[in-house]
């Protein structure tokens, strides 16, 4: 381009800059004065809540499903809702409009009393009793279940637990199974620095806070670096809008039970004993070649909670001849949620179970 | 024809940014990776840990003095209604079973599509 076309370019891009500067300081009073997004409004129904647990049906929104019901099941760090932020960017609604049964398996604080919950009671109680549920209201006798991070954990401990559940099909989502693979949580929690019974033993429930804080020293940079994004982009509502939900997804952790926390220290990041089929749980042996139902774990690229490293022996390990690892760019979250996953995972996803949900 | 990134000011400041925040990222992790940092951190949340344990004992026997219940009663009392809350659950299933059986033709509470779905192709 010539200097002439230079400055011929030049006056609409500093008037565009200009009136994004404007907008921006206007927008950004209303950005403090709105309120908070409201996230998660899919409707639903309570099935069943018992303490930290919370079981919901959502409602169907075709007009035929298909056979086997759908139980997603969240991380016990986060709240579900990353499944359902808002219409045209939730994975439930997508499902939904697919023709897919959804129910959700979505964990509460859990009280001061509910420190004493372990793994058992998550893999041997609260999914199994789930999964009844599930067959109960939907009168259907095998289920598909779906989990996202610690709760796909919880899911292949139990599918491996229960060689004759009545599971249809396995899918996770960023679920780390080799946990000597877990980058900097597997340094920090390491037993030659790590007092993990101290803390558990003083606090009960290991807080929130916690939790938050060492997510966030994963990327300490990224969060002062999402500010300025924000400003630069408060001009446009649409960014706006999502920054704000995944920014309030993202701060809105959760404790976790103090015994649980203890036991995922101890047995899976110390011992790694998921990765080496020594787990075991009510007398049982959680041992991943149990596992045979089909299959579906999505992993990314640039996973930064849960590399890559951690998660690609599920598929290697499970005993299953239907298996399949989808490698999707992006990171932890993009995956589920937001514009890459609506391109690309939800509908390798659907294409997946669909052909297995009949 | 696309201005060349380097001469849109704009553009630079955002892959100033960005590579400000992958730089920055990196040397926390570096740090943040050694034994060093993590005998550290944990020394920290140890202390942390052990001085909110102290403080509780401490309140646990203010409240005593008071004639108050200690965080240790008020969640006994909250495992109790806990039980308590369960028992009901279980006897609300039973009457809801009983109901269904007592009323086979009674009619569904919500309208439920078929499960006849089959996969487009």
């Amino acid at each position: 381009m010539t200097a002439t076309g230079e400055i011929d370019s030049l006056g609409p891009r500093i008037r565009a800059e200009v009136e994004r500067a404007i907008q921006r300081n206007i927008k950004g009073l209303e950005y403090f004065t709105s309120p908070a997004p409201v996230l998660g409004a899919t409707p639903k129904d309570v099935l069943y809540k018992r303490g930290t647990l919370n079981l919901y049906h959502y409602q169907p929104l075709s007009d035929e499903v298909y056979r086997v019901p759908l139980l997603m099941v969240m991380a016990t760090t986060n709240r579900g809702y990353i499944f359902d932020l808002a219409p045209g960017q939730s994975l439930v609604e997508f499902l939904l409009k697919q023709g897919y049964d959804v129910y959700l398996i979505d964990w509460s604080p859990p009280r001061p009393d509910e420190k004493h919950l372990r793994l058992e009671d998550y893999t041997l109680e609260f999914i199994p009793d789930c999964v009844r549920r599930v067959r109960e209201d939907s009168g259907e006798e095998q289920v598909t279940i779906l989990g996202y991070c610690m709760g796909g954990v919880l899911s292949v401990i139990y599918a491996a637990l229960h060689p004759d559940a009545p599971l249809k099909n396995l899918i996770c989502f960023t679920t780390p199974i080799d946990w000597t693979h877990m980058g900097l949580f597997t340094k920090w929690a390491h037993r030659d620095f790590f007092d993990v019974d101290r803390l558990v033993d003083a606090l009960g429930n290991v807080p929130s806070e916690l939790i938050f804080t060492s997510f966030e020293m994963l990327r300490p940079a990224t969060r002062s670096a999402g500010q300025i994004k924000l400003w630069e982009n408060m001009w446009n509502d649409e960014f706006v809008k999502s920054h704000r939900m995944f920014e309030r997804w993202s701060t809105d952790t959760l404790p976790l039970a103090g015994e649980y926390f203890r036991q995922i220290i101890k047995e899976l990041m110390w011992r790694n004993g998921l990765f080496k089929n020594e787990l075991t749980l009510g007398g049982k042996r959680a041992d991943l070649g149990n596992i045979r139902a089909p299959v579906l774990h999505a992993v990314a690229e640039h996973d930064h909670i849960v590399p890559y490293d951690a998660a690609k022996p599920l598929v290697e390990r499970v005993g299953s001849i239907d298996k399949q690892e989808l490698i999707l760019k992006g990171g932890h979250v993009s995956v589920v949620a937001g514009g890459n996953a609506v391109k690309r995972m939800w509908p390798k996803l659907d294409a997946w179970l669909g052909e297995r949900s009949i | 024809m696309a201005e060349p990134s380097s001469k849109d000011p704009a553009a630079a400041w955002q892959d100033l940014v960005a590579q400000w925040e992958r730089n920055l990222n990196a040397l926390a992790n570096r740090t943040m990776g050694s034994d060093e940092f993590s005998r550290s951190i944990n020394q920290v949340i140890s202390l942390s840990a052990g001085m909110h344990s102290s403080l509780g004992e401490v309140m646990g026997r203010y409240l005593a003095s008071l004639n108050l219940p200690s965080r240790a009663e008020m969640t006994g009392i909250a495992e109790r209604l806990q039980a308590i809350e369960e028992r009901l659950d279980r006897i609300h299933a039973l009457l809801q079973r009983s109901a269904s059986v007592a009323e086979p033709d009674a009619a569904p509470t919500s309208t439920k599509p078929p499960r006849t779905k089959r996969p487009p192709g």
